[in-house]
């Protein structure tokens, strides 16, 4: 039997159409049933729809542009 | 679920040509689009301290074959196995495997009870759509902040699949972590996301 526990463990593997047919039946009969996972669960959808909008970027100090000019360079030489 | 297309993803035959043609515009285009994941493959792999160099060195050896480039895969895809490369050369690999055994939970022990129901409704979030989300700069910035503070291993998973739509197969090449590895970091990295929405919506 599926547990609310198991919902918060398995979530990505059952949105991502990960799990074995036994486990996504039963997480999906626990949805069913229980408000507070269908909650989470659509609340981590949101999540990874938020990320992927808002492409959070890796903290740097790379001046790209002139890394960019250097790589120009680079490109020219080798033609 | 459906994978994150890029909003403004150029052609990338047009774009090769135009690389190759040495126009500046074509090269800021590319460092801009991504150097950041490059970044968070090579932070990944080999860490803070040598990823600047190795996304450096990576930058240079694609430029230098990108006439030979042949299009098998997408550039970005390449490029990223190309960083791949260079990073676990520096690194002297140790296993394949990650130990993932370290305790952790999805929701802490006390949300549940000993059948693992939980104790307490999960709330129903103020702000509940991507565009609200969005458009709140507070929540903006505390996921930043939260992306950023990831463990470098998470943040490329969660990079890759969720905001480049790359497949599992490649992201476990490009890593060199088996399937199951990746599907749990992806998990943690989008519960830990989740946890700092759930905060400050609470707050």
């Amino acid at each position: 039997m599926f547990e609310c526990k198991d919902v918060a463990e398995e979530a990505s593997n059952y949105l991502d159409g990960d799990l074995p047919l036994g486990k996504r039946v039963g997480l999906f009969l626990h949805l069913v049933i229980c408000s507070c996972c269908r909650r989470y669960m659509q609340q981590i959808k949101q999540t990874i729809s938020t990320v992927s909008t808002l492409r959070p970027q890796e903290q740097h100090n790379t001046d790209t542009q002139a890394l960019a000019e250097k790589l120009r360079a680079i490109s020219k030489t080798e033609s | 679920m459906k994978k994150n297309a890029l909003p403004d993803e150029m052609d990338q035959t047009a774009l090769i040509a135009k690389l190759n043609s040495g126009d500046a515009s074509a090269f800021e285009y590319v460092v801009g689009q991504y150097h950041s994941i490059m970044l968070s493959v090579a932070r990944a792999i080999i860490g803070e301290a040598f990823a600047d160099e190795v996304v450096q060195e990576a930058w240079v050896s694609a430029i230098k074959a990108l006439p030979r480039f042949e299009g098998r895969s997408s550039l970005k895809t390449w490029l990223l196995q190309i960083t791949s490369n260079g990073a676990k050369t520096r690194l002297r690999r140790e296993s394949r495997q990650l130990s993932l055994d370290d305790g952790w939970q999805a929701e802490p022990d006390y949300k549940f009870d000993h059948r693992g129901h939980r104790i307490d409704d999960v709330l129903q979030w103020n702000i509940d759509t991507p565009e609200a989300l969005l458009q709140n700069d507070q929540l903006r910035d505390v996921i930043e902040k939260t992306y950023q503070s990831l463990p470098p291993h998470q943040r490329a998973v969660l990079t890759m699949c969720d905001m480049e739509g790359l497949q599992m197969t490649e992201i476990c090449n490009i890593l060199d972590i088996s399937a199951s590895n990746a599907r749990v970091l992806l998990h943690r990295a989008r519960t830990a996301l989740h946890h700092s929405i759930e905060k400050y919506q609470e707050s």
